[in-house]
């Protein structure tokens, strides 16, 4: 239980705190505004000045709804492993390929020693902190997960690739610890890949946070947990946050044979559904969780990032979830 | 030995340049009601036969429809089959890309073709000859999920779709298919389902007429199951080096009585392989065969950037050169 080490950074949070996984759907006029950019129609400063009033429109929308831990909402990001290689040194930009259906990212190629050249998220989590008085998180994308959504024509080794990139992001980690982020999250989803690479990604993580001094999330989804738990819970952060509700809750019957640890985020809408689910689905989905879960421990936020849904339905996703979650409380 | 050149399946539906966005733009403006089902259509068209050209530009003697036209490996073929509704994504295997999973609800049948057209529109943009490529009954089972399943739950949906596809095998061979590549990628991840994978194997291969048939296994170590391998009911074997650094080995040391298929050139990493290692490696492999030896990648392309999986495409021809000593 990490409440104390919250309350030792100045964080007090309700019971059954309600967080975002991290992004949230552009709002037309920055799709508009980032497609002109392509183009070289507008300027940096046009295209962030339209990031900076999305950032803020998300912030004032989570105070609106009640969000306990806010996010900026990732306006000025793309992709969450190419938005860091595009400003990290050793990547080169890839082509697009398929992640499903009808979507496609940029996979960045490492053709180089990987080097930080400077903060990368603090001005944006400077920027959101500013206009709230709720913690923000700061967002990371860790460094397994670089390593794995990348192509590789440098490192001889997956596990050197790791730890090259972790070096790092540990530099950026350490950049908003100075700014002041007591709350970090570092996305991890690539983690259940490869069960036999988790202790690469321990060790990745190991040297991403080790002896800093801040509250850490990491943000695991869409793979074979029964593979990876309970070894996962290695892992040196204070809080998991997982896609619970996209996998029917099968992730509890794992929790039954070996306790869950740690905080954790649990993920209670899915964000690949138009669908609003209905409060009560949310609150029996909550409720399973709980039988099994100290409530002390329980966070509560949607699967994953509510990036693909449109800005109505991720607003009404939180909405469901934050009123579940603070009619739970008592 | 004579060493042939073969695409392994998938091949990128898109690419940088607007002319490869086609699909894309296409089902995008669908959704918004602006294009029809038609148009959609008429781009997988238009992107199947960029793929095949480029397959046949960079010399291959064998070439697929690049699986342009499916959603994932899983829900393409599954979502055609009765008895089945297609529910939420999950991860392929150990990549980035995700797949829509089956829900099996009640007998599976097969009531219409699944890529028999595909392959007839394929076929008639060819001047190669092409291979059908169908994921298999026991990688469509492992990802499914059967509502209300009790003990005999695997074993039912092997066989429902087992006898799905062999259907299709069939109507295939009718059609005039000459090779069909069944993708079994679990058949590494669960070395223990080779006995099942004969039981299926020999349903389908007792479709197949004079159609060769052949089985790839990828994103996993085929080194410990090769013999087992060398006994199913195939003719060929396709085969991912990128997992295993003893299957080089070992294939030296057993030979092989089926076609080989070998996936030597990395379908998931941009990096480009030193053509003259790769050479030696089929050399040493092939010292002692009499079966025909193709040459291909360790997956499906669609894990590649398009400019990447051309450039690869057209590595194979270069290896090739290499092994035979600089000769065209």
């Amino acid at each position: 239980m990490s409440r104390e080490k919250l309350h030792r950074l100045g964080i007090d949070l309700p019971l059954l705190p309600t967080t975002s996984v991290g992004s949230f759907p552009k709002p037309p006029y920055l799709l508009q505004a980032r497609s002109d950019f392509a183009k070289k129609k507008i300027s940096r400063d046009e295209l962030t000045a339209k990031e900076r009033e999305a950032t803020e429109f998300w912030i004032r929308k989570q105070e609106e709804l009640g969000v306990d831990v806010l996010v900026d909402g990732e306006m000025y990001r793309g992709d969450m492993v190419a938005y860091f290689a595009e400003c990290l040194r050793g990547f080169e930009g890839g082509g697009l390929v398929r992640s499903y259906g009808n979507r496609y990212y940029h996979k960045p190629i490492i053709t180089g020693e990987v080097r930080w050249l400077g903060p990368i998220t603090v001005d944006w989590w400077k920027y959101a902190q500013g206009l709230t008085s709720k913690p923000v998180k700061g967002m990371l994308t860790g460094p397994y997960t670089v390593m794995d959504w990348s192509f590789n024509e440098f490192y001889a080794s997956r596990r050197e690739t790791c730890l090259a990139v972790a070096r790092e992001i540990r530099r950026e980690v350490e950049a908003l610890v100075r700014a002041g982020a007591k709350i970090i999250q570092i996305d991890e989803p690539a983690t259940s890949v490869r069960p036999e690479e988790l202790p690469i990604a321990i060790e990745g993580l190991q040297v991403v946070t080790e002896g800093l001094p801040a509250y850490f999330i990491t943000h695991i989804c869409y793979g074979a947990f029964e593979h990876i738990y309970p070894r996962m819970l290695d892992m040196p952060v204070d809080n998991f946050d997982l896609e619970m509700s996209n996998s029917g809750l099968d992730m509890l019957a794992l929790f039954r044979k070996n306790a869950f640890t740690k905080d954790i985020s649990f993920g209670v809408v899915d964000v690949h559904s138009h669908v609003i689910e209905p409060a009560a689905v949310v609150e029996r989905n909550l409720r399973e969780g709980l039988k099994v879960l100290p409530k002390e421990s329980v966070w509560v936020d949607p699967d994953c990032g509510l990036k693909t849904r449109t800005v109505e339905e991720a607003v009404e996703k939180m909405r469901t979830l934050v009123n579940v979650a603070k009619a739970l409380r008592n | 030995m004579e060493l042939f050149l073969a695409h392994h399946s998938s091949y990128p539906r898109i690419g940088d340049s607007v002319d490869y966005q086609l699909l894309r733009r296409t089902i995008g403006a669908l959704d918004k009601g602006e294009k029809s089902e038609a148009d959609v259509r008429a781009a997988e068209d238009r992107m199947t036969e960029l793929a095949l050209a480029e397959q046949i530009e960079a010399g291959l003697d064998v070439v697929t429809d690049g699986q342009i036209r499916w959603y994932d490996s899983i829900s393409h073929l599954a979502g055609k089959l009765q008895g089945i509704r297609i529910n939420g994504l999950l991860r392929f295997f150990d990549t980035n890309t995700y797949f829509r999973q089956p829900v099996v609800h009640s007998a599976i049948e097969r009531r219409e073709p699944l890529v028999v057209d595909d392959f007839r529109f394929a076929a008639g943009k060819s001047s190669r000859r092409v291979k059908v490529v169908l994921t298999g009954p026991l990688t469509l089972a492992r990802h499914s999920i059967e509502e209300n399943a009790g003990a005999e739950g695997f074993g039912r949906l092997l066989e429902g779709y087992t006898e799905a596809l062999a259907g299709e095998v069939t109507a295939l061979v009718e059609a005039g298919a000459t090779l069909i590549q069944l993708d079994e990628p679990v058949l590494v991840r669960n070395p223990g389902d080779v006995v099942q994978a004969e039981e299926s194997l020999s349903a389908l291969a007792a479709r197949k007429g004079q159609a060769e048939l052949w089985l790839a296994l990828y994103f996993g170590n085929a080194a410990p199951i090769y013999d087992q391998l060398q006994k199913l009911p195939i003719n060929g074997l396709c085969l991912d080096f990128t997992y295993s650094p003893r299957l080089t080995e070992v294939v030296s040391a057993a030979g092989s009585a089926k076609t080989l298929a070998l996936g030597l050139v990395d379908g998931r990493n941009t990096k480009l392989e030193n053509a003259q290692f790769v050479a030696r490696a089929i050399e040493k492999m092939t010292r002692r065969l009499a079966t025909p030896v193709y040459l291909t990648s360790s997956c499906g392309f669609e894990y590649l950037p398009r400019d990447r999986a051309q450039l690869k495409l057209r590595h194979f021809a270069t290896i090739k050169k290499e092994l035979l000593g600089g000769r065209a």
